[in-house]
């Protein structure tokens, strides 16, 4: 199709190509993607085969200091004077050595990592009265891939260190000087700078984020839930059998239950996400309006939802909906209904109250974004559009949403997101109910999947699948928003309104 | 100087031994109750130390944890945990499974066993091993009513019948595994479950899926259709009260709400038979623990804290009922308006034992059926079908 033709179609039609055009071009991405990747790791691969080729020669052919070098690590920098260097690597090959091999063998690298594989044999028992505690898995799981860590990162380390003394001897034998402590303190400041800066970030997120998630990511191969629980009891591996739990696809148990929540997730997402952008712009337009009279007293009692926290209206609101709250006792009392509306107590109902609640918490904000926006569209778009004869809705298709959409498109994404993971609007107003017998683990009708994943460990301790649940609801948001960013006309026309 | 070191080191082991002649333990023991129970718990801890000199200098720290938050967080952290707690009977298999409570030191166990009522002996006992200490037989529920409106509250038809008249609402909580066994039980289908020494749920014994449960049910059903009922059983949460299924717990808020038209009862009939329910308990635990002395500081101090003049001192204290048998023939106990409906019931009732965690969110789940209209038109064939489905997920709670 040529450009001619693709700006001759309706507009349904133009995103109905878009559609086709990004599943149809989906598999050579994700094959692109995959070579991509793929490249790069045999790259890394082949330069590590290198380095490793290259340790043999070094040692071979370099003088002694360098050979020491290889098991005292940092002799070589300080025989060749570069004592900042050589203690640098000379403290952590000692601090490595400590932390593996501890008198103290409950604390040392070198039994956690040996347990690693069973996480743990010794039972905890009793003694007479006393308890005495065997082997703790959880502990073992956390320090065996600490110690993980540390081991990669002493293997770098030693590798950095024989490669340091290859290339201080051919720089001796050049006949130039080397660095000295001085010169590497000054460089840290200078060329350097930007290892200064990144040390504490890049050690904070190993820490404190990349090695929980890993820790996570293993505990969905354990048993550990509340029959195994550390230090009492112990857990070990299991395999795949949570992630075949979950995602089994017989009509019973677990499987059905997680489709079941994933589905009103998305639903729920969806109608969260859109009615409240449409309805909020909305309400923006009309407030905007020139002749309407007293703006700001619409806006103030608008953003009124705001400024109440939502643990205090939201509670609130779910007691005003309960068969025996504020609206069903008036409506009854009126003689509309003769039994109270099951807000609560229905799934359709349950999910519907919801969304509508959702709406009204959700307007507020997007009024405030819409006005901002809107205001800065420029007017003389619309002098024209008035005078070659359009309408309102026409000028709005044209116009008002084309631009709302390029700018909040990303807002759009991150707030579907944000949604599918919307913890308070769901547990502070239906806690996930109704439940049902046709759902399995605690699950309700109106649970999202994180409202399920937090009864699981709170209320359940089911650590296990809900470790699973978390590597899911991650692809299931990797998977929409990957889609989504490329559809958005923010990212697709970048230039339209530059 | 040498001499000097001497002396001092020769000193210092002096004193050790000196102080442990005279202090059992003198480290911190950490305790977990309910919060209108902290400053009560206080008072009792100051009173044991006075009484066993040993303790005088043992740390005690008593924080305010609900009953059902103590087992979670107990089970989350065994090591930060409250070295005594207090928690319902509902949680024991659970934390004993979770290897966090320690059986009751046998010397203890016997005088436990002899001193309180049967049913909270049953509830701390798993197999044959006792678990935790009695401190309390008053977890039931009965009915507060409004004696203005309700004309006989011992038939569930008149109950419901006065308060539709009258515009009122019925309240019961029939979601919640613990409410709804008034109908089951008293309709003569059991449910109970049989535990191993640690903690596991090994067998279950259950009636549900018989023509009994299937009246039991039916009950259920007719009870949500009525337009007066609402499903709830917390007195401040609930307005226009005409009747309330609730406990003691609640009776000072009761009184209350009902003002001058307050009046308790035992369950009424439904359907012909007499609604029955559990009969639950509050007890003590004590986490596992590796040393010794504090192991006996604990044991001593649970022990004291559960026994006959300090349930009295409770039950005066904020009305706690007793299950010490001495204490319940306290006069001011008998006395009591709610604690006497609550005793009219429980001679109906079923000691509570132990029930797997899942029982009571499946029990919300068939509760929530009936309430959101999907069992209203269902012959006894479906309903028959429902029950069985309900025993045999029950029956998948069991460990294998």
């Amino acid at each position: 199709m040529t450009d001619l033709e693709y700006l001759k179609l309706s507009k349904p039609a133009k995103m109905l190509y878009d559609i086709k055009h990004f599943l149809a071009a989906l598999p050579g991405r994700i094959g692109n993607g995959l070579k991509k990747l793929f490249l790069s790791i045999w790259n890394a691969l082949k330069n590590l085969g290198h380095g490793i080729a290259d340790l043999v020669p070094t040692f071979i052919n370099g003088d002694w200091k360098t050979k020491v070098s290889y098991f005292v690590m940092g002799f070589g920098s300080c025989a060749r004077g570069q004592w900042g260097r050589g203690i640098l690597f000379f403290v952590f090959q000692t601090l490595f050595n400590l932390y593996m091999f501890f008198p103290n063998a409950q604390f040392s690298g070198l039994y956690y990592l040996g347990k690693l594989s069973t996480l743990g044999t010794i039972e905890t028992h009793k003694e007479g009265r006393r308890t005495v505690y065997g082997d703790n898995s959880f502990f073992i799981l956390l320090y065996g891939v600490l110690t993980i860590f540390f081991i990669i990162g002493f293997i770098y380390t030693w590798y950095v260190n024989i490669k340091q003394n290859k290339i201080s001897e051919e720089i001796l034998k050049s006949g130039h000087k080397l660095k000295t402590t001085k010169d590497d303190l000054a460089s840290l400041m200078d060329e350097q700078f930007h290892k200064t800066l990144l040390a504490l970030p890049v050690l904070g997120v190993t820490v404190f984020t990349i090695l929980p998630i890993i820790f996570m990511i293993l505990v969905a191969f354990t048993n550990f839930d509340m029959t195994h629980q550390p230090p009492g009891k112990l857990f070990t591996w299991v395999g795949w059998d949570n992630f075949r739990t979950l995602l089994s696809t017989d009509t019973t148990s677990y499987g059905n239950t997680f489709r079941q929540v994933l589905l009103w997730t998305l639903i729920w997402a969806f109608f969260a996400t859109f009615l409240n952008y449409f309805l909020g712009m909305l309400v923006a337009i009309m407030i905007n309006k020139k002749g309407i009279k007293l703006k700001k007293v619409w806006r103030t009692i608008l953003v009124m939802t705001i400024a109440i926290p939502q643990f205090v209206s939201l509670l609130y609101v779910s007691k005003m909906f309960a068969a025996d709250g504020l609206i069903n006792t008036y409506l009854m009392k009126w003689g509309w209904i003769s039994a109270p509306i099951p807000f609560w107590t229905q799934p359709g109902w349950a999910r519907f109250t919801i969304i509508l609640i959702n709406i009204w918490i959700g307007i507020p904000y997007l009024m405030l974004i819409a006005t901002g926006i809107l205001m800065n569209i420029p007017e003389d778009l619309y002098e024209s559009a008035r005078i070659d004869g359009a309408n309102a809705f026409q000028m709005y298709q044209k116009i008002t949403l084309p631009y709302m959409l390029f700018v909040t498109g990303p807002y759009l994404l991150t707030s579907f997101t944000g949604n599918i993971n919307n913890f308070n609007v769901i547990y502070l107003l239906s806690q996930g109910k109704p439940l049902s017998l046709e759902l399995s683990g605690n699950a309700g009708y109106t649970d999202l999947l994180i409202t399920w994943l937090y009864k699981m460990t709170v209320s359940d301790t089911n650590y296990k699948l809900a470790a699973v649940m978390g590597i899911l609801v991650f692809v299931v948001l990797a998977v929409i928003n990957l889609i989504a960013y490329n559809l958005i006309p923010s990212v697709k026309n970048e230039e339209d309104f530059q | 100087m040498k001499k000097f070191l001497s002396v001092v080191l020769a000193l210092a082991m002096l004193l050790s031994f000196a102080s442990f002649a005279l202090a059992d333990y003198s480290g911190d023991v950490k305790i977990w109750v309910a919060e209108n129970v902290v400053d009560f718990t206080k008072e009792q801890v100051e009173a044991f130390k006075a009484a066993n000199p040993e303790y005088a200098n043992m740390n005690v720290i008593v924080e305010p944890v609900g009953e059902g938050d103590a087992a979670s967080n107990i089970i989350t952290d065994v090591e930060a945990g409250a070295d005594i707690f207090g928690f319902a009977q509902d949680q024991l298999a659970r934390l004993v499974a979770a290897g966090a409570l320690l059986d009751v030191e046998p010397g203890n166990a016997e005088k436990v066993a002899a001193e309180n009522d049967a049913g909270s002996v049953a509830a701390v006992t798993l197999g044959e091993t006792m678990y935790a200490y009695p401190m309390t037989s008053d977890n039931g529920y009965f009915l507060y009513y409004d004696k203005s409106v309700l004309s006989d509250p011992s038939s569930m038809e008149q109950i419901l019948a006065d308060c539709e008249a009258a515009g009122k609402n019925f309240y019961m909580e029939i979601n919640s595994g613990w409410y709804q066994t008034a109908f089951f039980f008293g309709a003569g289908a059991q449910l109970t479950f049989e535990s191993n020494d640690e903690g596991q749920l090994v067998k279950m014994n259950s009636g549900y899926a018989s023509d009994n449960g299937v009246k039991a049910l039916k009950s259920i059903i007719k009870v949500a259709a009525s337009p007066a009922f609402v499903n709830g059983s917390s007195v401040s949460n609930a307005n226009n009260i005409c009747a309330i299924v609730d406990g003691t717990w609640d009776a000072t808020a009761a009184k209350e709400a009902l003002g001058e038209n307050y009046a308790a009862a035992k369950l009424p009939t439904v359907d012909g038979y007499q609604m029955s329910g559990f009969g639950g308990f509050k007890m003590l635990g004590v986490k596992p623990q590796t040393d010794d002395d504090k192991l006996e500081a604990c044991d001593a101090l649970a022990a004291y804290l559960t026994s006959e003049e300090v349930q009295i001192a409770r039950y005066n204290a904020v009305g706690w009922g007793p299950s010490n048998l001495n204490a319940q023939q306290n006069e001011a106990v008998q006395a009591d308006e709610a604690l006497s409906a609550l005793a009219a019931q429980l001679a109906f009732c079923e000691p509570q034992g132990q029930y797997p965690g899942e029982y009571w969110s499946l029990a919300t789940a068939l509760g929530d059926d009936v309430i959101a209209d999907k069992l209203d038109n269902a012959d006894d064939a479906t309903l028959l079908e429902t029950l069985k489905n309900f025993e045999a997920t029950c029956e998948g709670y069991l460990s294998k």
